[in-house]
């Protein structure tokens, strides 16, 4: 009896405790969170502008209606963001797991810490320096990058953000600068959590390097770099600081992301009932795309 | 709370409702301009703010000269009223570019703040501040202060900077800024007698180098000029002009020539779009500016009002339609001798030649949720700026005035190197704005997506361009309540 | 010798890799020390006569710049403060007592993130509106407290879950009480956890814009708005603006990397490793 007090004090206490400690998160989420969504959610069933001066008026599903009505509308914003989201991650998670391995047996170069800090740089730019100034990099006639263009080849220069056929991809290529990074480091923690007996047991063993990676490395590595990609992806899916003071969306709607859309139509034209709709849709398709993820996470975690 | 007397005899004045003080304000304020040399003492103790101190936000444009010269020249009101009316002003400024700008006004004022007392609004946007009742109805305002009843220039400047809905006798806005378009023109390249002699060889006819040359310069001979100086191996090209897909900028020189054509792009009257802005005839316009692109530099499809002086002030282009108001930008301490501007070409042929191009510039709007004591200031402040004396120094420093008495003086023409071109772009007729509808962004945004796509290469025929932004503006517009007639069928099937 | 020779390849190789991907940040750092007409230059200039003009400017001329220097900090470092804070207290929760519906919570934190920008703000907007919350520091901390919150549970989890329960029961044992366990034995242990969560969230509220500039107002601009309000200036874009302000604001993040790298890479391993990576 003397020896648990702890014990049943842990067992009286737990509803007070688990409530203690979660009701500053929860009040955030609330607050912040669920209100805001909730309200959202109502006014996507409402005709409202902030510019008409009328109060929110009850519209049924009109405004999605009216998304789904428009043939330059929410299907092409879409189509383009998975591309953007596709490509971007993947380029991003193959060239960082390159640069990983690359990077990892590293330990006695001469500056590795420099080096590693500057391989990291792009990501930590503030994102609307970084598109402002790669507009002045890709120019045509200013730019840096035409200038080795040029020099390269002096046939002509390569209208990077005015060209539609060119200006998705040189959006994207910025992306990819700025998160390759991300997914090295990842490479490189997932690379970390490898336990080093398990390593030395497979050299002595004489195992191949793709045998090592299949076997050994992916084993331990695969939840991190998943994790990795995961954030990759949400991340890219919400692209827009980057896009702005690029492109704008230009030229036509070739880099017109659905946050890019929904900023115009939201914050330019103030149509909030519109918007909200426009964003509750994505947040299903949010939802839907976080529960994939978790379901593959949640199964790697059961094999563990 | 005895501790805070001084500051309860100050907002003493405030305590009468807004109504009462702007009675007794108007009369003042008449009383003391109608009596130039009245007592200063007397004229303080009849200011209801005297003795107080007030703080004041004015919201401009990020990066535009003539907004920034406004917000300069504040200091100078600050002097003016603490001498005549006894009481403190400061300012404090805020600043968005160009295409956030409505963005930052509308988020603070849709939550009825002070937030900004005075915005520097552009044009376009007077309907969308107006409709929600967020900026001051001036028709009493004016009625009510001899200063503020000005004679303007032309009817343009009426009808561009303060009047909403068009047509209507509603005031808004007073002018800030006047603008125009014009076409700055490399004097030393057109006055080259080698480059007069060969271009007299190559096109039998003589190079235009004077105002009056360029006052009858019509498209067919300005397209001889960008060729003739498009020579991308010495680094220079013919001409700049804005294709961007940012705010206005392709809109703005693209509805010149449809307008200068003889094209329109609306009916105000019936909101009616379709049958209106896709048209043939307006689609051939599409055609031509697009074909101009080979005269401009590369990358010109990004071309908006800063990139524009970024390779005219670098020499790389011969001609460059700007607005009057960035000339302070345009021609810098190197180039000043070199440039010349003049009134940007005219459409059509002999006769039957015209220009009509956009109209540019800002007005003033005051923020209606202002307290008694700043909206008295904001009044204050805008009498102060229609001044002679405060006008005359605007155009000194590079700004656009737009009242009769200060561009009909004699040495207006003289002040800046652009006022003449300026001046001759505002008389009536050769000039117009576009909407000044509440629904101007989202119709903007369809139109500039529409254009650039064209302009890119992205959608092949201008026609399909111009169908799809008639069908969608016309669809805006119905769903407002504006246009009598939905889009007809043909619409369903349009797309970039 | 052919041994040191590869290693030393190998190291050429390594650094030439970072240094590319540096480069487009040394042409703005290099562009900092530029005139104007020397950054407009054609073709670009890599030899010229450093200036220092911009970053006296800056310093001298530009009245927002410290307002906006103290907002950014202020913002960036009470918000990020917050949200580990209380999400050390819930990682704890869902480490320890795994609640009922605690995967769905975890869950629903994530969905957060997912949203973009304006579908995040917009109903948050209308609801400042409504309470007149615009323009307010403590609005703003704790708006981006909030969207800090998610990433640090889900790092601070993976962590706490790698201590093991011993820990909390020996010291329930010696008769501590929660608060002691909570913040004297398991705390230290995850503190690479609590820094990794601590720079990743920093360095995105460092660099926020959209938020910033549709909830603040006039006293909460912070430096990106800045750089995005101050990109066009009287005549043109603002590149030495834009240079000179990236270069200096870049500094914080940069140095937080450079000197807790070790943290970055062990945080991101979720907890699975407590060692050197």
């Amino acid at each position: 009896m003397a020896s648990s007090p702890g014990q049943s004090a842990f067992k009286d206490n737990r509803r007070v405790i688990i409530f203690a400690l979660l009701a500053p998160v929860l009040a955030f989420f609330i607050v912040f969170n669920t209100i805001p969504t909730l309200w959202l959610l109502g006014l996507s069933f409402h005709k409202f502008s902030l510019l008409s001066g009328m109060p929110p008026e009850f519209f049924g599903f009109r405004n999605f209606q009216d998304i789904f009505r428009n043939r330059n509308g929410i299907w092409g914003d879409l189509g383009r963001t998975f591309t953007f989201v596709g490509v971007g991650v993947l380029v991003q998670t193959t060239l960082g797991i390159l640069l990983g391995f690359l990077f990892w047996g590293s330990k006695d170069m001469p500056g590795r810490r420099l080096a590693l800090t500057l391989l990291f740089t792009p990501m930590v730019l503030t994102p609307v320096a970084t598109g402002t100034f790669f507009r002045f990099i890709y120019d045509p006639t200013f730019g840096v990058l035409n200038a080795l263009v040029g020099w390269m080849s002096p046939t002509g220069t390569i209208d990077f953000l005015g060209n539609p056929q060119i200006a998705f991809w040189a959006v994207l290529a910025v992306d990819c600068w700025m998160w390759t990074p991300f997914m090295t480091l990842m490479t490189l923690a997932a690379l970390g959590s490898v336990p080093k007996a398990e390593l030395e047991a497979a050299e002595i063993d004489r195992l191949s390097w793709p045998k090592r990676v299949s076997l050994v490395i992916w084993h331990h590595g695969k939840f991190i770099l998943m994790l990795g990609i995961l954030l990759r992806t949400i991340d890219s899916f919400k692209t827009l600081d980057l896009i702005i003071p690029m492109t704008k969306g230009g030229p036509g709607q070739t880099t017109r992301l659905v946050a890019v859309e929904l900023n115009k139509q939201s914050f330019e034209s103030f149509n909030m009932g519109w918007s909200s709709a426009y964003s509750v849709l994505l947040l299903l398709i949010s939802i839907a795309m976080t529960s994939m993820f978790i379901f593959i996470l949640n199964r790697r975690r059961k094999g563990r | 709370m005895t501790a805070d007397s001084g500051g309860k005899t100050g907002t003493r004045f405030v305590v009468p409702r807004r109504t009462i003080l702007k009675g007794a304000a108007v009369a003042g304020l008449t009383g003391a301009f109608s009596a130039p040399f009245i007592n200063r003492l007397k004229a303080q103790e009849s200011h209801p703010l005297a003795g107080q101190k007030i703080d004041m936000n004015i919201l401009g444009i990020a990066g535009w000269l003539p907004s920034s010269l406004g917000v300069k020249m504040s200091p100078m009101f600050a002097d003016y009223v603490k001498e005549k009316y006894g009481y403190d002003v400061t300012f404090g400024f805020a600043e968005a570019p160009f295409a956030d700008l409505f963005q930052k006004a509308a988020t603070s004022l849709a939550t009825k703040s002070q937030e900004y007392n005075i915005i520097i609004s552009d044009s376009q946007w007077l309907g969308a501040l107006a409709k929600p009742g967020w900026i001051l109805k001036l028709n009493d305002i004016i009625a009510k202060n001899k200063n503020l009843q000005l004679d303007w220039y032309s009817d343009t400047v009426v009808n561009t900077y303060m009047k909403y809905p068009d047509g209507s006798e509603d005031i808004w806005g007073l002018p800030q800024e006047g603008d125009t378009k014009a076409l700055y023109v490399r004097k030393d390249l057109v006055e080259d007698p080698n480059e007069q002699a060969a271009f007299q060889a190559k096109y039998g006819m003589k190079l235009p180098s004077t105002f009056e040359e360029y006052e009858e310069l019509d498209a067919e001979t300005y397209e001889k000029i960008m060729e003739f100086f498009t020579r991308p191996d010495q680094g220079l090209w013919g001409a700049a002009w804005q294709y961007s897909r940012v705010y206005d900028f392709c809109t703005c020189p693209l509805l010149s020539i449809m307008w200068s054509r003889g094209g329109d792009i609306w009916d105000p009257k019936t909101g009616q779009v379709e049958g209106i802005l896709n048209t043939d005839a307006n689609a051939q316009a599409m055609e031509l500016y697009k074909s101009w692109l080979k005269y401009m530099p590369p990358g010109a499809t990004n071309f908006g009002i800063a990139e524009e002086i970024d390779v005219w002030t670098q020499g790389k282009v011969a001609t460059c339609l700007q607005w009057a108001a960035v000339g302070l930008a345009m021609i810098t301490p190197e180039n000043k001798d070199k440039v010349l501007v003049v009134p940007p070409p005219k459409f059509g042929k002999g006769a039957e030649a015209k220009r009509v191009y956009c109209m540019g510039g800002q007005p003033w709007v005051i923020n209606a949720f202002n307290d008694d004591a700043k909206m008295r200031v904001a009044i204050d402040f805008m009498n102060w700026w229609y001044l002679p004396e405060t006008t005359l120094e605007f155009a000194k420093r590079g700004g656009n005035p737009t009242d009769k008495a200060t561009l009909s003086s004699p040495d207006f023409d003289t002040i800046n190197p652009w006022n003449r071109a300026y001046k001759f772009m505002l008389e009536t007729g050769r000039s117009r704005d576009f909407w000044h509808h509440p629904r101007y962004s989202e119709m903007l945004a369809v139109q500039q997506e529409g254009f650039t796509s064209y302009m890119t290469g992205t959608t092949a025929s201008a026609k399909q361009a111009l169908d799809y932004i008639a069908c969608q503006q016309q669809q805006i517009l119905y769903d407002d309540g504006t246009a009598a007639t939905a889009p007809s069928d043909a619409c369903s099937s349009t797309s970039l | 010798m052919s041994e040191t020779l590869r290693a030393r390849l190998y190291h050429v190789v390594l650094w030439i890799v970072s240094l590319i991907f540096f480069s487009p940040v040394a042409w703005i750092i290099l562009s900092s020390f530029k005139t104007r007409s020397d950054i407009l230059a054609t073709p670009p200039k890599l030899i010229f006569t450093p200036t220092l003009d911009n970053y006296v400017d800056l310093f001298v001329n530009n009245r927002g710049f410290l307002l906006q220097l103290g907002n950014s900090i202020i913002l960036s470092v009470t918000a990020v403060v917050i949200a580990v804070f209380v999400s050390f207290l819930a990682a704890f929760c869902f480490s320890r007592f795994k609640p009922k519906g605690t995967d769905f919570l975890m869950f629903l934190l994530l969905s957060i993130r997912m949203l973009p920008g304006p579908a995040v703000i917009l109903p948050v907007y209308l609801m400042y509106v409504a309470f007149g919350w615009k323009d307010n520091h403590l609005a703003m901390i704790l708006f981006y407290a909030m969207f800090s919150i998610p990433f640090s549970v889900w790092i601070l989890k993976g962590f706490l879950d790698g201590v093991s329960t011993r820990f909390d029961e020996t010291g329930r044992v010696n008769g501590g009480s929660w608060l002691h366990i909570i913040f004297r034995v398991v705390l230290p242990q995850v503190k690479p956890g609590l820094i990794a969560a601590f720079i990743f969230n920093i360095i995105f509220v460092w660099n926020e814009f959209l938020f910033n500039f549709i909830i603040g107002g006039v006293s909460t601009q912070n430096i990106p708005y800045a750089l995005a309000v101050g990109a066009y200036s009287d005549g043109g874009l603002n590149w030495t603006f834009i240079s000179a302000l990236t270069s200096i604001y870049i500094l914080p993040p940069v140095l937080f990397i450079y000197f807790f790298q070790k943290y970055l890479l062990v945080g991101m391993t979720f907890g699975t490793v407590r060692g050197e990576v």
